[in-house]
Parts: C-alpha cells; structure tokens; sequence
C-alpha cells in the first residue's frame, strides 16, 4: 500500500496549480462579483492543456490520466475558483465519463473528441423543480415518433446550463414505471425546442451559468440514448457516483484555499503582541482544519482508487462526498472566524470561499442521500450476517 | 534542423525551504523540488524555437538519480532527447566544476547549434554557468534576449541591456542565457504529462565523459563557502513633508543616493 502521490500525479498537481494561480487566480473574483463565465479563450486554453478530456482516451484528445490525477486536478482548480472546478468536474465526470462508459462508437465518434478537446462543453440532467432527492419522479416525457423521439419538459439547477452545448438529459418513456422508465438522451442546444431558461443568481459558485433548460417537442433521433432505454435511472445513478468524486475533490479545494488563507493570516497578524496563530484558541483551529482536510483527501484517494481498479466504489463515492463536503463547509466557517472581521468583508477572498463551500453539501446527491446510500449499504451488509 | 541542448537543474523551491542557520544550508526536506524556474524559461525558448523553424531538443541535467524527474517535466514540457549526467564524484561541484562537467557532455553528446541555459538557479544564485560554459567551449554566449529570429546559421537578436536596446546578429553556435523576463513559459498539457515517465533518459558518468577525478566534486571546486546568514530585508517608512517640488527633489536625492537614478 502506498499512500503517496506517483511522478505523474504530482506533475498534473504542479501544472495544474501553475495554470489555476497563473491564468485562472485573477479572474476567480471576477467571476463570483459579476457572475460571469470564464473568457472564452480561457476555456480554449484549458482544452489545450486537456482539462476538458482529463481521463478521456488519448484517441479522442484526452490526457487518459488515472482518477486520482483526475482529483488532484480538479482540487488545484477548485483550490483557485470553485466555479471553475465545478465546470470541469460536471463536463468530465457526468457527461464525458458516462458517454464514454455507455456510448455507441457512433456516440463516441460524434461525441467524445468534440466534449474531450473542449470544443464543446457538456452537461447532465435529472433536477427538475419538484423531482430533486426522488430522481425516479421525473416529468419531462419522451415519446416515441418513428425512429426519433419528441422530448417535452423542463429542468432545473443545470451545471453549465447557460455555457454548455452537449447535455446528458434524463426523461421519462413511462412516468407509472417509475425509475424503469428512464432513459438518458444525448441532446445538443441547438435542437430545434431547446431553450435556455433563467440563469440562476447564486450564493455560490457564481462563475458557472446554471440554469434552467426547457425542451419544448424537442426531436431527439432514436440513436442518442445513452446505453440502453430501460437503462437510463442506472446510467444516472453510475454517472453520479462518478461525479461525487469530482464534487468531493472540488470541496477539498476549497476548503484547502480556506485553511491556507486561515494559517498565513494567523501566522502574520499579531495581537497582544504576537501571531495570533501563537493562540491556542486559533492553533486549535487550524490544527483542526488540517486533520479533516487530510482525513477528506484519503478518502476521495480511496474511492478514486477504487474506481481505477475497477472495483465497486458507490459506496465509498458517497462517503468521501458526505465527508468532504462537511469538512469543507466546517473548515470555511472557522478560517472565515480566524479573519474575524477581515474575513467578512469582500475585499479579501474568504467570504467567496465560505458561500463557494456550502453548495458541495447539496448538489450530486445532498449530505442526507448519501446517508441513506450509506445507511442502505450498511443495512445490506448487516441484514445478511 | 538545429539541435538545441538546454541545461535543467532541480532545485529544492527555496521560496518555501527552510534554512538551516548552523550549517548554513537548505533543509531540503522542507521543500520539494522543482526544476529551476529560469530553466522553464530556457526550456521556453527551445520549444518556441522549435515551432518556428523546427529543432531537435536534448535536455541535459547533472544531479543526483532524483533528477531524473526534472528530465521527465522537460520531457513533458516536449524536449525530445533526456541526459542525466550523474556520478557521485561529481556531487560537491561548484559551479566551475558543474560547468567543466557539463561541457564535457555536451561535447560528448553533441554537436549543437544552440546551448540555451536559465540565468541562474534558485539555489546558489551564482548565474556562472552559462558563462563558464562559454569560456569552456569556446562559444560565444548572448544573454538578456528580447526577441530572437533565426536565418539558416545565423540568428538575429535583440536585447535590451540596462538602458541599451541592441540589435545583433550572430552565427551559430551559440550559447543563450535566458531568465524569467524573456518568455513567458506554456502550460503543460497533462496528455504530455500522462506519456513524460515513459521517455528513455540517458545516464552519463564520469567515465562517459572523460576527465579526471579532481576536476570534479569537491576536490574541482575552488569556491569556499566561508559564511551563510539570513538576511532580514525590513523596510522602514519616511515620510517626506514639504510642497510638491521640495518632496519631488527629496526623492530625486534618496533616489541618487542609492544609485537608482544616475544622471
């Protein structure tokens, strides 16, 4: 067992940190105050570099990395801009990875190599407004025309709604069969019918554009549903098992940013004579941030580690998402208390950090559902003994 | 095609290292290492090169095993051929000794139309090298360069040097010296990453490179390290009273005083 990074892991972590606090540092606080996307040359350069296709096969333009170079890169992001992370993660863990997992090599070839260069930017969807948690109760319908399908509905809280091209869209082909009639289609923004909705204002992750998506009779050809159509809640339920890794890593980065501001500040502001670090009341603090930072990234290693081997991960993919979001959302909380008042105001990034973080306990399953796919796991294993 | 040889060393990234006050040297387990970064810059122009006018590049460092993976990064970055030159009678070798060493590879391992090192390492901070290798090999070394054009032998440079802008041209060989003004170094593409730990790096030792044993190592190495201290760089505020014009000479006179401005 080896718990240390290897020499191509921590180069991607090296290349990745120079390009986030190189390109992307002056640009974090943009985002966030004017709730704006990236430039657009930006996103090209990130698929330069193969941020767009990190574990995408070399044939289709990716970096073919190993899922821990895949959350080492994604905490340097999120380390840096938490909308940027987010963006990347959402494109590569649950539209790219499920495409390639799933997709006809008819799929891949119109695909793949457009989503892994960057040259198109991807999505996925279950959330509508009153089917979040209970995905199985989606409303947006599919129905069968020939050898296309017409899909009508709408959903809500999109990653990359307002950005993205390429959409991985759950919808209904029989709303009383519950999760067994879903299917995944791959959909693209300019099918006739799709529409971008509100752009939402956020707390948080204000860089990202998510929005709503409306489908209004959009014809879908038969042959872009991802797998097959009985298939779909399982495509999702896998999709979002590797996406919490992704969610899970963007959480360590924050929380890292927050715990680094945190222990510079205390090494250098100095009340009733010296560092306030020197406190205990404040060493206690950021002893306490290192120890559950650490303890989060082990297990985002283990469940990443897991997933490369091949082996079943969901479980382990709920665990280091419940964790690491917690830490992060805890770790925020007190770097913002050891700025004291500094910490509250916007000139200095931490505030951003603080509302950043609290998105990571909700989206791709909130810290609830990954207790109950815990629990549920839990259960299963006692229940046979 | 040219071939170009660039020089890597990795360094312990001294911007985080601790320093050990007794001895006087780096706590290098306190910092990881890093390929000194005005050799990215080096590494820069080679690749920039190479995109114009196309060009073989060999990297060549001299270190310990663990250099290796500043080699790998080079390789990574796109240099096309990795020399390690690594022998323990060279450890202890200042910079002349370096300097005979490396020159003796890059003998051994050329012939090349450009040697393009960093300015100077994080490290010692001497910036010796690129000279010492020029006075070595007998090839002229150009340093500060602004913007380059090559022309077949030929390679015209401008440089701007102190309040001087220059316009040269001169006939290759030749040995750069380029630092963290001259370029702006890419970003790695991880897809060149994922492949860099498959290159083949070349080891070369002593016996490869010719030479005897006291030229190298401790033994080749006239400098003497007499004294390290820390230097504690505080700044002290001043403020300068009076109307705009006495406050503007004030400055003027502080500013000549230290030899900032001279005219």
């Amino acid at each position: 067992m080896d718990l240390s990074l290897n020499g191509t892991q921590l180069m991607v972590r090296k290349a990745v940190r120079s390009f986030a606090r190189e390109a992307l540092e002056e640009w974090a606080g943009v985002l966030d105050r004017e709730s704006r996307p990236l430039p657009s040359e930006l996103t090209a350069e990130m698929g330069r570099i193969n941020l767009w296709g990190i574990q995408a096969p070399r044939e289709y333009g990716g970096a073919d990395l190993d899922g821990i170079s895949y959350t080492v890169a994604i905490e340097e992001l999120s380390r840096v801009s938490a909308a940027v992370g987010l963006g990347v993660t959402v494109h590569n863990s649950v539209c790219l990875a499920p495409l390639l997992k799933f997709g006809t090599q008819d799929q891949l070839n119109r695909y793949a190599h457009e989503l892994a260069s960057g040259k198109k930017i991807g999505g996925f969807t279950v959330t509508e407004p009153q089917a979040g948690s209970d995905a199985a109760s989606i409303c947006t319908t599919a129905v069968r025309k020939g050898d296309r399908y017409i899909i009508n509905g709408q959903k809500a809280f999109v990653t990359n709604g307002g950005t993205g091209d390429i959409f991985l869209v759950a919808a209904t082909l029989d709303p009383k069969k519950k999760a067994r009639g879903i299917a995944v289609f791959i959909m693209e923004k300019n099918m006739p019918g799709f529409e971008v909705g509100k752009v939402e204002d956020m707390m948080g992750v204000r860089g990202n554009m998510v929005s709503e998506l409306y489908f209004n009779n959009v014809s879908v050809p038969a042959e872009n549903i991802l797998g097959r159509a009985e298939d779909g809640f399982r495509v999702c339920m896998q999709a979002l098992d590797i996406g919490r890794i992704g969610i899970a890593a963007q959480a360590l980065g924050i929380g890292m940013a927050a715990y680094e501001a945190a222990a510079g500040y205390a090494a250098e502001r100095r009340q009733f004579g010296r560092p306030i670090g020197e406190f205990q009341g404040v060493a206690f603090k950021l002893a306490e941030m290192k120890t559950g930072l650490d303890a989060a990234r082990l297990l985002i290693y283990r469940a990443a580690h897991l997933k490369d081997k091949g082996l079943p991960y969901s479980v382990e993919s709920a665990m280091c998402k419940r964790y690491a979001s917690s830490v992060a959302m805890e770790v925020c909380r007190e770097a913002l208390q050891v700025f004291g008042g500094y910490g509250y105001v916007k000139d200095l990034p931490v505030e951003r950090y603080f509302r950043d973080a609290k998105i990571t306990e909700i989206y791709e399953g909130t810290s609830e559902v990954m207790n109950i796919i815990i629990g549920n796991a839990i259960m299963k294993e006692f229940e046979r003994m | 095609m040219l071939s170009i040889l660039i020089c890597v060393k990795q360094v312990p990234d001294t911007g985080r290292a601790l320093f050990d006050l007794k001895t006087g040297s780096i706590d290098r387990a306190s910092a990881e290492n890093i390929v000194n970064p005005d050799d990215l810059h080096a590494l820069e122009t080679a690749l920039s090169i190479r995109d114009t006018v196309g060009a073989r590049i060999t990297a060549l460092s001299m270190g310990p095993p663990g250099a290796r993976e500043a080699l790998y990064e080079a390789a990574a970055y796109g240099a096309d051929r990795c020399v390690l030159l690594c022998d323990p009678r060279f450890a202890g070798s200042d910079s002349l000794a370096t300097s005979r060493a490396l020159a003796a590879a890059i003998i051994k391992t050329g012939p090349f139309d450009l040697i393009i090192t960093g300015r100077e390492a994080i490290d010692g901070s001497t910036g010796h090298v690129g000279y010492q290798l020029s006075e070595i090999l007998k090839i002229p070394l150009v340093t500060r360069i602004h913007a380059y054009n090559i022309e077949g032998r030929y390679i015209t440079i401008e440089r701007l040097y102190g309040h001087e802008y220059q316009k040269i041209r001169a006939s290759l060989p030749l040995i750069l010296s380029v630092g963290r003004e001259d370029n702006r170094v890419r970003f790695l593409r991880l897809a060149d990453i994922a492949v860099s730990s498959n290159t083949a790096i070349e080891e070369l030792s002593m016996d490869d490179i010719g030479g005897r044993e006291d030229e190298y190592g401790i033994t080749g190495s006239p400098t003497v390290v007499v004294d390290t201290r820390k230097f504690n760089h505080t700044r002290s505020r001043e403020s300068i009273e009076g109307g705009a014009t006495e406050k503007a000479r004030a400055i003027v006179q502080r500013l000549k005083k230290h030899g900032i401005l001279q005219y």
